[in-house]
């Protein structure tokens, strides 16, 4: 039983939080309260994004200041963060860990303590729910593109997270698999925080920040922040190709 | 033709990659590495031959300069010193394993623990042994007695090369080329 | 790619590699009959002042290129003393160190391309059995691989830190096997496309 999002008991907060990555300063010093229940942060290549996201997931600790989920650090408490954040990779087939589909499932039960048969157990519960008690046993190879995704998005609901962290969730999908996608999140009681570059994917979220070059161009709800971010995007394709070299 | 040569390439790079890895330090507190892992997997999953090629290119570019080896060891000192009967065991191993693959009928977790006994502990040992003999002008039961402390690591190392070769031959049943049946290109 | 090549210039540098590993095998075969110490010491010496011509942050390199061998000299060590024979330990050492180190000299000052060149030559009369452009390729490939692979590593470590409080291990060594697996068949396409391996 997933507990209720509350308003800020739970919250992800940033506080003067920085990141440097090989020299670069990747992300300036940040310090926001994220409790909406429905963000997008939304950025072009480059911007910091996915370096925000593992930032607040723990999976990277920030130089500067500090991050907290639910008042604990997720860089240090990693198995209380397993309760309270998911995340959610962009391709597949980086985050499969596993040969078939109820191992990949069963993982996360068992890391956060459940003994194998009970994490069996419930994996089957879950595929039978679902209409896929014929996929028990299954190879993940078997499994086209946009059930791979399903798989890893079920191995995170199963964790039964407060948040999920969403990294560019309709990359490389095609239109109906986004559609049943987009349903499937519309549909969960968790905080979903969805990165992004793609405006047309947030327009029904409570909140959206813009993040340029490691810092918040701007934050707002959707109506005030996607146009903008849309001009300055036309703009910048308008001038010449992208040929600045990283370092 | 070309898919014996990127399997091949492809691995050597594994092995690489896989020595970047931290050592492994299991209860036992015998540290093993993920790329000798790596060297028993080209043998049991590439089969015999492309198996010690892929080693066999890993070794060259050792020998050529870059720092491939875990700890980032690399360059022609590492054939002349106290380890080089290992190295130059290390094909021959991947050799052996991927032989035990093709030539047994035992499901994959068995095949590939025995493949990792015979070839990366037997023949490797053997290989490894009279290396350090050599090098430290001790007799071959001297030697074997310092290769002793490496034993209950590389029999650990054995059930996991069998239950990641067990878990790759599950995942993509028609994975590993060295239990396919018709010839590959 | 990062090589073993010392950034540091030094005259070794500007001689060509073939000699240079001439001179090597030459060295390191007679090290191997030279059992007396006064001669072998005197290599020892002589190798650490090539080194030392090549500045003292070069020596100091050379010296840490040694440091695994640094437990076998204590086996050695700790053995002879246990056999009263230290002068025979101390034989061991001393060529040890010296073989070693001469090698390493040679890959300090020695580019990767002048050693595949030696390779190529090396190569020529196995061309027969192994064609030189698919010995370069495959040197080619497995550079160009390794940072694709680590960073994939990379992001299998990833996945499996957001679903696990404990430290990823040998469980990633599969899929990092299956996705080498995948790359070898999409690359070996695109080799087809281009007119393949030769």
């Amino acid at each position: 039983m997933i507990r209720p999002v509350a308003s800020s008991s739970d919250a992800i907060v940033l506080t003067g939080a920085g990141v440097t990555l090989t020299g670069r300063r990747v992300l300036q010093d940040m310090s926001l309260t994220l409790s909406e229940r429905r963000i997008g942060i939304i950025g072009r290549n480059g911007s910091g994004k996915s370096t925000l996201l593992r930032l607040m997931a723990g999976l990277i600790a920030p130089d500067r200041g500090q991050v907290r989920v639910a008042g604990l650090d997720p860089a240090q408490a990693r198995k209380e963060m397993l309760a309270e954040l998911g995340i959610l990779f962009q391709n597949p087939d980086h985050q499969i860990l596993f040969p078939t589909v109820d191992e990949e499932l069963a993982f996360g039960l068992i890391q956060m303590g459940q003994s194998r048969s009970a994490a069996q157990a419930r994996v089957a519960q879950h595929l039978a729910l679902h209409g896929r008690s014929h996929w028990q046993g299954i190879s993940v190879a078997t499994l086209s593109q946009g059930q791979r995704h399903w798989l890893c998005l079920q191995a995170v609901l199963l964790m039964e997270p407060r948040t999920i962290l969403l990294d560019e969730p309709f990359a490389g999908l095609d239109l109906p698999t986004q559609h049943r996608l987009a349903r499937t999140f519309a549909g969960l009681p968790q905080r979903l925080i969805t990165i992004t570059h793609d405006p047309a994917t947030l327009r029904g979220v409570d909140r959206v920040l813009w993040l340029e070059a490691g810092q918040i161009a701007a934050d707002g709800p959707p109506e005030a922040v996607l146009p903008r971010f849309e001009a300055e995007m036309i703009r910048l394709g308008g001038l010449d190709a992208d040929a600045d070299l990283a370092r | 033709m070309e898919r014996s040569l990127t399997h091949i390439a492809l691995f050597a790079a594994l092995i690489a990659v896989l020595g970047l890895v931290p050592r492994v330090d299991l209860a036992t507190g015998v540290p093993i590495t993920a790329q000798s892992l790596g060297i028993m997997l080209c043998g049991t999953v590439l089969g015999a031959k492309r198996g010690a090629l892929a080693v066999l290119l890993f070794l060259l570019l050792v020998a050529l300069g870059l720092p491939l080896l875990s700890g980032g060891r690399g360059g022609l000192g590492v054939f002349v010193g106290p380890s080089a009967g290992f190295l130059v065991g290390f094909p021959v191993a991947a050799f052996v394993a991927g032989w035990v693959m093709q030539r047994t009928t035992l499901p994959p977790f068995w095949a590939a623990a025995c493949g990792a006994v015979i070839g990366g502990i037997g023949v490797l040992y053997i290989f490894g042994i009279s290396g350090m003999a050599l090098v430290l002008d001790k007799s071959l039961s001297e030697a074997a007695l310092l290769g002793l402390a490496f034993l209950p690591g590389d029999v650990i190392k054995a059930v996991l090369a069998g239950l990641l070769t067990q878990a790759i031959a599950r995942a993509r049943p028609g994975a590993l080329l060295s239990r396919r049946d018709a010839p590959a290109a | 790619m990062l090589t073993l090549t010392s950034p540091v210039e030094t005259a070794l540098h500007r001689l060509r590699a073939g000699p240079k590993l001439a001179v090597l095998a030459g060295f390191t075969f007679a090290l191997f009959w030279i059992s007396a110490p006064l001669w072998l010491g005197f290599a020892l010496v002589a190798v650490g002042g090539l080194y030392l011509q090549g500045g003292v942050q070069f020596f100091r390199h050379g010296v840490a290129m040694l440091r695994p061998l640094w437990p076998f000299v204590a086996v050695v060590g700790l053995w002879h003393l246990w056999t009263e024979d230290l002068a025979a330990g101390g034989v061991i050492v001393l060529r040890m160190l010296a073989a070693v180190a001469a090698a390493n000299l040679v890959t300090m000052t020695t580019r990767l391309s002048d050693m595949i060149a030696v390779l190529e030559r090396l190569a020529r009369p196995l061309a027969p059995v192994l064609p030189p452009r698919r010995l370069a390729l495959a040197i080619a490939l497995v550079i160009r691989f390794i940072p694709v692979l680590t960073e994939r590593m990379g992001h299998l470590a990833q996945a499996w830190r957001a679903r696990s409080g404990r430290r990823p291990g040998w469980r990633l060594i599969a899929p990092a096997a299956l996705a080498a697996l995948d790359d070898a068949e999409q690359v070996a396409n695109a080799l087809r496309a281009r007119g393949g391996a030769g």
